[in-house]
């Protein structure tokens, strides 16, 4: 954060009343100093939205990383060990299961397929993951699987949106917003809710998936690009020097502090303010870019390659954003739609995958981040039991069971939670809704989901809508 | 510096006081609540105060005095007159504009200039964008594919309504129900694609009705929230929390909207539609000709009428076909009464669908294919292509008695066709190039031999012609020998589509839209494919028939005689140039009413009883007898009974024009929205816009007018302690403008405005990756534009939905995915990065700095006068100008030292179109960009 003094520095000319100004109204400690003034229940336009925020309780974890599957992953092939399916492969499904079943694709009177790839115990928990994850397989006793999600969408955009913002409605808030929301922001130079997309293809929802929905607009998540500028319009204009952009700088908020001596509007304080993030940002965000100056095996744990666009550099990239104090990170990897081609599709995926996100886990662990930092795995749902496609190599969507993994913040690691039936159709153990995960996690970042409320439409709406959520104390340490 | 405790601490908790009474009341009872009874005058507050020039002062001032406090003095000529540009134009004032006002020594110069703005086209511009806002428009339909969809008819249908100053009342009826009105004009039509700025998912594997009733919520919300002010949206799954809606009066008004088509029109302009009449004239004078060449026409027609009547009637037995899920991918083909199937969501660019039946006919001699026209389709249909049209580029039928798997497509006999038949038949040419291929390779479409031709690269086709092209067509395929139907024998059809483009997350389709496979076991069959409507018209006694069947008859006979080949020639010629015209989506009224059921908890899945369409007991009644309909419905929205109609428009109004209402929660009138800040005034300010015809303008003249309106914003820290809204209205507004405007200031200010009003969205500079996966799902088509479309307002920017256009984003303009009746007003430092930064306020700054040295003087101190009145209205302060002389004398030594290159910094697009002195060119860019990131520049005062 900057502090006065170093306004001061590059302040000239100043009178009293607008170094009031400059210090009562949005600049640096001034917001806090203005809220202090005004009381708690009047919040000037002026006031920084981002300022850090204290949660309802003391938060197990201050920031997230959500690694997100879009196109929805195979469960029954890579973490929901299934080996009756294999026996009943070939056959269809009991009718009992198919009354109301909706499929997007198939007819859901399908033969089942059994899982294509072998599951092993691994980790003193003995977690059964399947031979695709080996990485994640090492992490074993960091993670906490769920095999018992649900969602209540069935189609890639409505799903994805309600992973995010618990509605399948486009306009809410999602979970980064939330947290930015709640928590404010640590570090100033950059922003706090950071998105990165690799894959195949962009997520199925686009913008929507992060954004700040009836939230200000400052929640909303940032798309960064893994390379070039991260952020658009970061770069001078051709021909604009670092030192004639500084100059411009100075003069623009020069002429916008005559102004401020004029009009007395605090928001031309925070735009002088604005502009120093920018220029600042300018120099921070490619120094955060620039990940060859992570030592070679480093790299190697991700499979992380500097100049090169790919998910194994958008999770260094996560790691350091994290360093950096940024409150939420999400990376989407759109690639796991197999209604065909389930067998090198996923093979593809995972070795795309599998290592960054394991090097991720571990990276956190050893630089003390992982206490604080809580790390989501999973997609929008799951894949049906049974076969899709001429083929018999692929899997419709299916929201009645799929899996997830969360790390760090206070998760329990080493435990596998939920089951689904026997043929990885329902889960039927312990289910875990998506606005139960919401619960879980704003739970960890300190709020109570129920009382974690933004007025909208005169309702207290909240991440994880108006049906019961549950936090999910049993997948806490 | 966290002392500052000085006594306005004490004053701040006495007005506080005042504006804590204005946060809902909670305990208030329900019905009772303010806005659900309609405003009342009262009388004007008698002030003893010598400030004021209309009664909204008055109103004003009485509050103010209760809190003993004083207006703010009037802002000065230069402020207020680029205020009133802002706020009625979105543009600041040009030189001359600033000249004019100043020189007007005339006392009426104020008024004079309101009416000049409100002349103004640019004023419908900036009154449509907050419309489109609250409608939540966009260019693209969301969701997953996010296509791109023509909707700008609408956009300018809204533009020009503001610009008329279409009654309120009556602008809220053509775009709820305009297509009702009685001989609905082009334009009332596609008013209501207001109704349609609805999301529309065509993702694979989605079930159409569930996203109908998305959408239709969606309706529910936007006409809630934007016409009604009210959070009807609350009682979608249960009775409202708070306001007197109940599930079922939603789902009473919910019935109003339900018995729609979701069409696409076509829209001619009107330059268009002179030229369709000239050319429909002339092809009346082709056939007048005709018949005077050949008067014995009649009787020739008469005589090929029996030949007609004397044809065989095959009887056709309409299949049930199931569709294979594999090579759907993810279509959904609805049943429809007729035995047809409509195609809606996924709509894949290329694809060989196959469909599995069987028939109880011992044996076959013909299949027929008809593409039928329905509202639902792109114009009408019968295909789902941009055009309304299909290509068939292979049809094939198959069967098998041993239960061969669908996807064994190989293991199943072909039937071979000996030859086909259709009532469209164009002449064979290469397609064009909406329908690309990656690696592209010459197609053709035409006439129905196409589809058997065992050729996958051509195709029959239902483009005939622009302007015949939307309308049911018909194929016959004769088989080479009967098929003799045994005991389980299975047929497959498969047409193949293979003629749209690559990407399917475009609109590249060329498929089949609404259909119906039939087969015959008729030996005698038909030699040509006469339309239906033609067989229709000549079925009728020669006295039943109107002028019109006649027409249809003639205009298909004289195409079957070959002595009038050069006027059919002729006449396909005038055809071929029938303007193509643009789409817009609208709503039509469906002739068959949909049953309108409650849905429980909102759910489409669990119907409840069923409602009849009607309104909530505690608003004002409506006044219809029998069944009432979307246009009651619409005109019981702007009744002047109406409690919260006026008062929701009204305050968004005065919104726009003090940065917030006098109701903050601006959609909600309802009792968790805030209470009005001056209820007299705001219930006076409606009565007077009811009684003044719902003019809109007049309520922009009487707000503008006040003495309110002309205070200066200058604020004092006591004030801003006191009152930092701002809600006592003691000084004038000050905030930063919308992000269109922002740009739009930029771009008038550097003389680069293009200031065309209307037409298709256009594509300024963005960067392309943004377009591509990863970063969005899809492929888009963004073509930046380098001619003068590049340098439009920011209001006809492309609006993708999932895609957000960066300089509009990061200054808050939304994205269509929910009605926004006020925006945000952030303030943030990806916001500077841009008006630092981004392509086109680069090009900004080096236009800027080319008119300055062109038409700004010699001297820098006059230059830098120049262009600062350009961006700012107002002349430099001494104080400013030093700074700038100070900067422009640094980057001038920097640039004579070579440290900084003016060939760089100039975007050779400007460049190129300048005489001025390439140096020079450098400096005043770098000096005009600074004057464009002032805030000043960008903030309405």
């Amino acid at each position: 954060m900057p502090t006065v003094d170093e306004f001061g520095e590059q302040y000239k000319g100043n009178t009293i009343a607008r170094r009031w100004f400059l210090q009562q109204c949005g600049v640096g400690l001034g917001a806090t100093a203005l809220n202090a003034l005004m009381g708690p229940n009047v919040s000037a336009a002026s006031t920084d939205p981002l300022a850090p925020k204290k949660p309802h309780f003391a938060p197990k974890a201050k920031k997230v990383i959500y690694l997100f599957m879009a196109g929805a992953p195979s469960q029954l092939e890579m973490l929901d060990h299934k080996p009756e399916l294999q026996k009943f492969d070939g056959t269809l499904p009991p009718s009992s299961l198919l009354k109301e079943y909706r499929a997007a694709f198939i007819n859901p009177n399908s033969t089942l397929l059994g899982p294509q790839f072998k599951f092993n115990q691994h980790g003193q928990s003995g977690a059964m993951i399947s031979e695709l994850l080996p990485h994640t397989a090492s992490i074993a006793d960091d993670i906490t699987i769920v095999n018992s999600m649900v969602t209540d969408a069935f189609n890639h955009a409505p799903a994805q949106i309600l992973m995010n913002t618990g509605s399948q409605q486009f306009g809410r808030p999602s979970m980064g917003s939330w947290a930015t929301y709640g928590l404010g922001s640590e570090n100033k130079d950059l922003p706090s809710f950071v998105v990165f997309s690799s894959g195949a293809k962009g997520p199925s929802g686009g913008a929507a998936n992060w954004s700040s929905g009836y939230l200000p607009t400052v929640h909303e998540g940032v798309l960064f690009r893994s390379q070039g500028d991260p952020v658009l319009y970061l770069s001078n204009p051709d021909g604009i020097d670092a030192q004639a952009q500084r100059d411009t700088l100075n003069a623009v908020n020069e002429l916008n502090r005559e102004q401020l001596g004029i009009m007395g509007d605090p928001d031309i304080a925070t735009r002088i303010n604005s502009f120093e993030l920018a220029f600042r940002m300018q120099t921070s965000a490619p120094d955060l870019m620039d990940i060859s100056q992570e030592p070679q095996h480093i790299l190697d744990l991700y499979g992380a390659k500097p100049g090169e666009s790919s998910f194994a550099n958008n999770c260094l990239l996560a790691r350091r954003l994290i360093e950096r104090d940024v409150r939420f990170v999400q990376l989407y990897h759109e690639a796991w739609d197999q209604h065909g081609n389930l067998k090198k599709g996923l093979e593809k995926n995972c070795k795309d995958t599998d290592q960054a996100c394991a090097a991720l886990v571990k990276d956190l662990k050893q630089r003390g981040l992982l206490d604080d930092t809580i790390v989501i795995w999973g997609g929008e749902f799951g894949r049906t039991p049974m076969v899709q496609g001429d083929g018999a190599d692929g899997r419709d969507h299916h929201p009645n069971a799929f899996s997830m993994w969360m790390a760090g913040g206070g998760f329990k690691g080493g435990m596998t939670y939920g089951q689904s039936d026997e043929l990885g159709f329902n889960a039927v153990d312990k289910k875990v809704h998506v606005h139960d995960l919401h619960a879980t996690v704003l739970n960890q970042l300190g709020f109570d989901h129920e009382r974690f409320t933004y007025k909208f439409q005169g309702l207290d709406a909240r991440l994880t809508g108006v049906e019961e959520a549950y936090v999910i104390r049993d997948l806490l340490a | 510096m966290m002392h500052l405790r000085i006594p306005i601490y004490t004053l701040a908790v006495s007005i506080l006081g005042t504006i804590f009474s204005m946060t809902p009341a909670q305990a208030e009872d329900r019905d009772s609540h303010w806005a659900f009874s309609a405003p009342t005058r009262t009388a004007l507050p008698e002030v003893d105060s010598s400030w004021g020039r209309n009664p909204i002062d008055q109103f004003v001032m009485s509050k103010l005095k209760e809190n003993q406090l004083k207006p703010a003095t009037e802002a000065d000529r230069i402020t207020l007159l680029r205020r009133l540009s802002l706020d009625l134009t979105g543009l600041p004032p040009t030189l001359d504009e600033i000249a004019l006002v100043e020189k007007d020594g005339s006392d009426d110069w104020y008024s004079k200039l309101v009416d000049r703005l409100l002349d103004s086209p640019h004023y419908g511009e900036r009154w449509a964008r907050h419309w489109l806002d609250s409608a939540q428009y966009a260019d693209s339909d969301g969701f997953e594919k996010d296509k791109p969809r023509d909707v700008s008819s609408w956009r300018d249908w809204v533009i020009n309504a503001f610009n008329a100053d279409m009654p309120y009342d009556q602008f809220v009826i053509e775009q709820i129900a305009g297509d009702m009105l009685p001989n609905a004009t082009q334009d009332q039509q596609v008013a209501t694609g207001f109704l349609r700025n609805s999301m529309i998912n065509e993702e694979g594997g989605i079930d159409p009705e569930q996203f109908r009733m998305e959408a239709m919520f969606n309706r529910m919300d936007i006409i809630g929230r934007s016409v009604l002010g009210l959070t009807v949206n609350c009682a979608q799954c249960h009775d409202h929390k708070y306001d007197p809606i109940s599930h079922a009066d939603y789902f009473r008004m919910f019935a109003f909207l339900n018995n729609a088509h979701e069409a696409m029109i076509t829209v001619y302009s009107n330059q268009e539609q002179t030229f369709a009449d000239q050319l429909e004239e002339l092809i009346a004078q082709q056939e007048n000709e005709l018949k005077s060449q050949h008067p014995d026409w009649q009787s020739r027609m008469r005589e090929w009428e029996e030949t007609i009547g004397t044809m065989p009637e095959p009887k056709w037995s309409v299949l049930d076909l199931e569709f294979d899920d594999s090579s759907a991918g993810g279509q959904k083909f609805l049943l429809q009464e007729d035995g047809s199937y409509l195609a809606q969501g996924y709509s894949p660019a290329r694809n060989q669908t196959k469909m599995t039946t069987t028939t109880d006919l011992k044996r076959i001699t013909a299949v027929r294919l008809e593409l039928l026209a329905d509202q639902n389709l792109p114009r009408g249909g019968p295909g789902r292509s941009i055009y309304g049209t299909n290509a068939l580029s292979e049809f094939a039928l198959r069967y098998s008695t041993e239960g061969v798997a669908v996807k064994s497509y190989d293991k199943w006999k072909a039937v071979k066709i000996a030859s086909a038949i259709s009532d469209s038949n164009p002449p064979q040419r290469i397609m064009g190039p909406e329908f690309p291929l990656r690696d592209p390779k010459e197609r053709l479409i035409g006439p129905v031999a196409l589809a058997i031709d065992g050729n996958m690269d051509t195709a029959w086709t239902t483009n005939v012609d622009p302007g015949r092209r939307n309308q049911a067509r018909y194929a016959i395929f004769r088989l080479e020998k009967p098929l003799k139907i045994t005991d389980n024998m299975e047929l497959l059809v498969r047409p193949s589509q293979n003629h749209g483009g690559w990407n399917n997350n475009e609109n590249q389709n060329n498929n089949m839209g609404r259909f119906r496979i039939s087969v015959t076991d008729s030996e005698q069959l038909p030699e040509v494919a006469v339309p239906y409507q033609v067989k229709a018209a000549i079925a009728l006694p020669e006295t039943e028939r109107s002028a019109s069947d006649e027409k249809v008859i003639f205009d298909y006979w004289r195409t079957t005689v070959l002595d009038y080949r050069s006027f059919n020639t002729a006449i396909d010629a005038l055809w071929a140039a029938y303007p193509n015209g643009t789409t817009q989506l609208v709503y039509q009224e469906r002739s068959m009413p949909r049953v309108t059921r409650v849905l429980d908890r909102g759910d489409f899945l669990s119907p409840l009883d069923e409602v009849k369409p009607g309104t909530p007991d505690f608003m004002h009644a409506m006044k219809v007898e029998g069944n009432p309909s979307r246009l009651d419905f619409a005109q019981w929205l702007v009744s002047p009974e109406s409690p919260t109609t006026a008062r929701t428009m009204v305050n968004r109004v005065w919104q726009q024009y003090f940065g917030r209402g006098l109701v903050e929660t601006s959609d909600d009138f309802g009792t968790q929205g805030e209470m009005p800040s001056h209820p007299e005034l705001l219930d006076w300010l409606s009565l007077e816009f009811i009684e003044n015809g719902w003019s809109l303008k007049d309520l922009t003249r009487l707000i503008v007018h006040s003495a309110t309106y002309r205070q200066s914003s200058a604020v004092t820290q006591e004030q801003l302690a006191l009152d930092p809204k701002n809600r006592l209205l003691e000084r004038g507004a000050r905030f930063r403008v919308e992000g269109e405007i922002v740009r739009d200031i930029a771009l008038s200010a550097s003389g680069l405005l293009t200031p065309t009003v209307g037409g298709r969205s256009v594509y300024p500079p963005a960067p392309a990756y943004l377009f591509l996966p990863p970063a969005s799902y899809g492929t888009k088509t963004w073509n930046v534009d380098t001619g003068p479309n590049r340098y439009r307002r920011g209001l006809y920017t492309f609006r993708f939905r999932s895609v957000q256009f960066p300089a509009l984003q990061s200054f808050d303009a939304p994205s269509g995915d929910a009605p926004c009746t006020r925006r945000d007003v952030s303030n943030s430092p990806l916001q500077a990065l841009t008006t630092l930064n981004e392509t086109l306020f680069m090009e900004c700054a080096a236009a800027l700095a080319s008119e300055t040295i062109l038409h700004g003087g010699r001297s820098d101190q006059e230059r830098i006068a120049y262009a600062f009145r350009r961006c700012a209205t107002r002349a430099p302060k001494a104080k400013d100008n030093q700074i700038l002389l100070e900067f422009i004398e640094k980057q001038r030594e920097r640039i004579q030292a070579g440290e900084l290159k003016p060939e760089d910094i100039v975007p050779e697009i400007i460049a190129k179109d300048t005489e001025v002195a390439k140096d020079d060119l450098a400096l005043w860019t770098l000096a005009s960009r600074v004057m464009l990131n002032m805030d000043e520049t960008i903030v309405r005062q």
